[in-house]
Parts: C-alpha cells; sequence; structure tokens
C-alpha cells in the first residue's frame, strides 16, 4: 500500500531525516514511537507532502513521487487523496458546525450533494459517539470530542490509509482514552494506519508493528510486543526503559 | 425660527456615504491584492507591495486627491472629482487594509492551511470556505473602524468640489453666514453616521465571536 525508500529531509544544513525506508500492508497498524526531535512527524508529514521531501521516493497506491523531481498540483492531490490525516491540534475549522467540518470536504472533493454528504457525517458522527454535537460548534466541544471529530472528518473521504500525527498528546489521558478507543476500532475494522504516538501501550497492544526512530533512522521494528519488550539496540533500550518504568 | 436653511447640507449625507462605501470597496479589492502580493512568497512582488503600501500610506490624503484629480485630471485621464476622491482615498484604504489582513492572516493557526491541504481542498475552497471567513471574523473590528474613521475622512473630498457634508455646510455657511450652525449640524451628521455603523459592528463581532468562543 505504502513504499518508502531512501527518504530525506533536510531542514537547512539540518538533517531529520536520514534515509527512511518503510513499506506498509494493506489493514496493517503501524505505531512510529521514539524521542522528541526523532524525526516521527516529520516522517508522517512527508508521507503526505505536508514537508516537501529532500531525497528519496514515495509510493501510495499507484502514485509515486520522486522527491528529485518536481512534483506537480495533480500528482500531489493524487498522492494525497487515499491519504486520511489527523494532527495533534485538531485543526477543525472553528467558524463552522460540526457537521459542515465533516461534510465540507466531500462536497469539494468527491462532489457529494449536500444532502449526501450530511447524511454521511451523521452516520460517521454517530460511529465516533457525537452524533449529538453535528450542530454545535468545535469549541463547544471538549478536546477529546474535536479529536473524534477530526478522525470523521478524515474517514469521510474514504481514505484508504490514516495518518495520526500524535493525537491524544494534547489530551489528558482520559480525554485520550476515548479517542484511543475509537481508533482501536478503526484497526480492527481493517483500515490501515500510521500513528506516531507516545501512548505506549497503544503501540504494544493495538498496533501490529511498531518502529523506534531515533536521530532520523529507523532503528528499531518489528511485531509490537516483540519489539516492546525486548529491543535489541542499546538506544531503543534506553528510550523504552524511560517510557515504560514511570 | 426656521432650520430649513440647514436642508442643502442633509443633501450631501448620500455622497458622503457614496464615497465613503466607493473608497472602501476600492480598498478591500486592492487591499487583498496587495496582501495577497506581500505573503506570495516572491521576493519582488513582496518588495513591491511594500513599497506600493509606503507610498499610498506616507502622501497625505489631500495630496493624492489633488494629485489625481489636478495633476492627472488635467490632461493625462479624464476623471470626475468624486472618482478622484474615491481612487485618491481608497489607494490610502487599500494600504492600511493590506496590513490588517496581513496581520489576521498571521493570526489563522497553520494547522488551517494544513487540514484544509490533507483534505483536498481545491485552492478556491481552502480560501474562501476556510480563511477568508476567518479572516473576516479577526478583521472586522479593525475594518469597521477605519470605515468610521474613512466617512470622516471623505470631508477633504469638498475640496476637489465632491458635494459631500462638508462641501455643502461650507456653502450654506457661506450664503447664510450661519456657520456656527451650518457645521455643528455638519458635525451631528457625521455623528449620526458613525453610531448605527458601530452599533451594527458590535453585534455582529459578538454574534461571529459567540460561535467560536468557549
Amino acid at each position: 500500500m505504502i513504499e518508502v525508500s531512501g527518504l530525506v529531509k533536510d531542514f537547512g544544513a539540518h538533517r531529520v531525516l536520514d534515509g527512511i525506508d518503510l513499506s506498509v500492508q494493506r489493514g496493517e497498524v503501524i505505531a512510529m514511537i521514539g524521542p522528541s526531535g526523532s524525526g516521527k512527524s516529520t516522517c508522517l508529514r512527508c508521507l503526505n507532502l505536508l514537508e516537501a521531501p529532500s531525497a528519496g521516493l514515495l509510493r501510495v497506491g499507484d502514485v509515486t513521487i520522486d522527491a528529485s523531481r518536481p512534483v506537480t498540483r495533480r500528482q500531489r492531490l493524487g498522492f494525497r487523496r487515499p491519504l486520511g490525516m489527523v494532527f495533534q491540534s485538531f485543526n477543525l475549522f472553528p467558524h463552522m458546525t460540526v457537521l459542515r467540518n465533516v461534510s465540507l470536504a466531500q462536497e469539494r472533493v468527491l462532489k457529494r450533494s449536500r444532502r449526501e454528504a450530511d447524511e454521511i457525517s451523521r452516520q460517521l458522527l454517530d460511529r465516533v459517539g457525537l452524533g449529538a454535537k453535528a450542530d454545535q460548534h468545535p469549541s463547544r466541544c471538549s478536546g477529546g470530542q474535536q479529536q473524534r471529530i477530526a478522525i470523521a472528518r478524515a474517514l469521510a473521504l474514504d481514505p484508504e490509509v490514516m495518518l495520526f500525527d500524535e493525537p491524544t498528546s494534547a489530551l489528558d489521558p482520559e480525554l485520550g482514552l476515548e479517542v484511543l478507543n475509537v481508533m482501536q476500532e478503526l484497526a480492527a475494522g481493517g483500515m490501515t494506519m500510521i500513528v506516531v504516538t507516545h501512548e505506549m501501550h497503544f503501540a504494544e497492544s493495538v498496533s501490529d508493528r511498531v518502529l523506534i526512530m531515533a536521530d532520523g533512522r529507523i532503528i528499531e521494528q518489528g511485531p509490537s510486543a516483540e519489539v516492546m519488550r525486548n529491543p535489541q539496540t542499546e538506544r531503543a533500550q534506553r528510550f523504552l526503559s524511560a517510557v515504560m518504568n514511570r | 425660527m426656521t432650520a430649513g436653511f440647514l436642508a442643502p447640507i442633509l443633501g450631501g449625507v448620500i455622497w458622503t456615504l457614496a464615497l465613503s462605501a466607493a473608497a472602501l470597496a476600492v480598498g478591500m479589492v486592492l487591499g487583498a491584492l496587495l496582501c495577497a502580493m506581500r505573503v506570495s512568497g516572491g521576493a519582488v512582488l513582496a518588495a513591491l507591495a511594500a513599497m506600493l503600501i509606503l507610498i499610498f500610506r506616507a502622501v497625505p490624503p489631500i495630496v493624492w486627491l489633488f494629485l489625481i484629480y489636478f495633476g492627472l485630471g488635467a490632461g493625462w485621464l479624464q476623471i470626475g472629482a468624486f472618482e478622484a476622491a474615491a481612487l485618491g482615498l481608497g489607494l490610502i484604504t487599500a494600504a492600511n487594509l493590506a496590513e490588517i489582513f496581513r496581520g489576521a492572516l498571521k493570526a489563522i493557526h497553520v494547522g488551517q492551511w494544513e487540514a484544509a491541504q490533507t483534505l483536498g481542498l481545491p485552492q478556491v475552497s481552502r480560501l474562501c470556505d476556510v480563511i477568508v471567513p476567518q479572516m473576516l471574523r479577526i478583521t472586522l473590528p479593525s475594518i469597521v473602524s477605519y470605515a468610521i474613521g474613512l466617512i470622516k475622512d471623505t470631508a477633504i473630498a469638498s475640496t476637489i468640489g465632491v458635494p459631500e457634508i462638508a462641501f455643502q455646510a461650507s456653502n450654506v455657511s457661506q450664503a447664510t453666514f450661519r456657520g456656527l450652525e451650518s457645521f455643528a449640524f455638519a458635525g451631528l451628521l457625521y455623528i449620526g453616521l458613525s453610531i448605527p455603523i458601530a452599533m451594527a459592528s458590535r453585534r455582529i463581532d459578538l454574534r461571529l465571536r459567540s460561535k467560536v468562543a468557549r
């Protein structure tokens, strides 16, 4: 489904991603963990071209982006089409109702009618447990609710892969749990997911594969329980013991 | 005592309003354009916009009006007093609004652009559905207070013969030698124009704010 090879990202003289290779199968749930500044978020943001990769090849479905060549607008749109994105800061549109937030892109991108879009939006909002919030504005919703709305908004475009950039980091543990439950249901439903997270329990029990990043590289990866319980490299051991034993 | 001699001043209200509206319209369009140039990312465009904004603002309104009406109007282009005033005040308004717009753009979280992008919204929709409505909310109070200032600034258009409130008051005062009444009435009219605008803006602002505030 997704194929990344030799992904490099430089910010000026600073190399943030130093040769990432990754392939993701359909239906696979991947957790990316690692210390702050290790490049996890940048990697995810390169994956949907929010950051322009400095070098490397990216493939999603049958669209390939070569960082060494200029990317056309059409390529970028086609590349992003199957990708849904959920941000740490939710990024809901504050001036629209919850329902409009979920419906807007369906109308503008998928050319659904207002009625059709609203109907799908209400179903999705019900699915994330927020049907009753449809006519409110996002500011009237808790952080956990906002994040679930953001998930519904991304799902409304029928994505094949969902990308999550620290979806619970701005939430207190209880609200984070609401969001994690929705994500767990998504995973159980067969959605392909890449999740940048500090939620070690999610990484261990929900994801199929864990990637540990440090200094712009993937230093360790494998089946979740194995990597989390029995890391091989010293750097991964240090990181995991810091986050697990607290 | 009859106040009927003041009636012609009332006739200036429509010109004052028309000129304010025209200058604001010119300012909005040009201001949006200048703002777009400044944030376009192109170094030449941005520098050009910055220079235009500086020039528009540094030259006093009355000099702009004379420059356009007596300068360009003297053979360079066919332009009436109203159009010259609308253009002159419009340029100054554009410069000020461009900076107000730019401030508002900066105030909108970058995540809004990113969300719009990742949803695949077309460029037009990103602006019209996501960014501009939020800019409107942020800029409304500044635009309205600028507009109220603009209504008063239109008085200088009397110097090139636009028959607005100040022009009429001046005429009446010269014809009747009742300057105090004439200009006091003119003053009252300006106050009368500003108050409803300020009130309306407050209501709209509160309504917009109530949606997004906790």
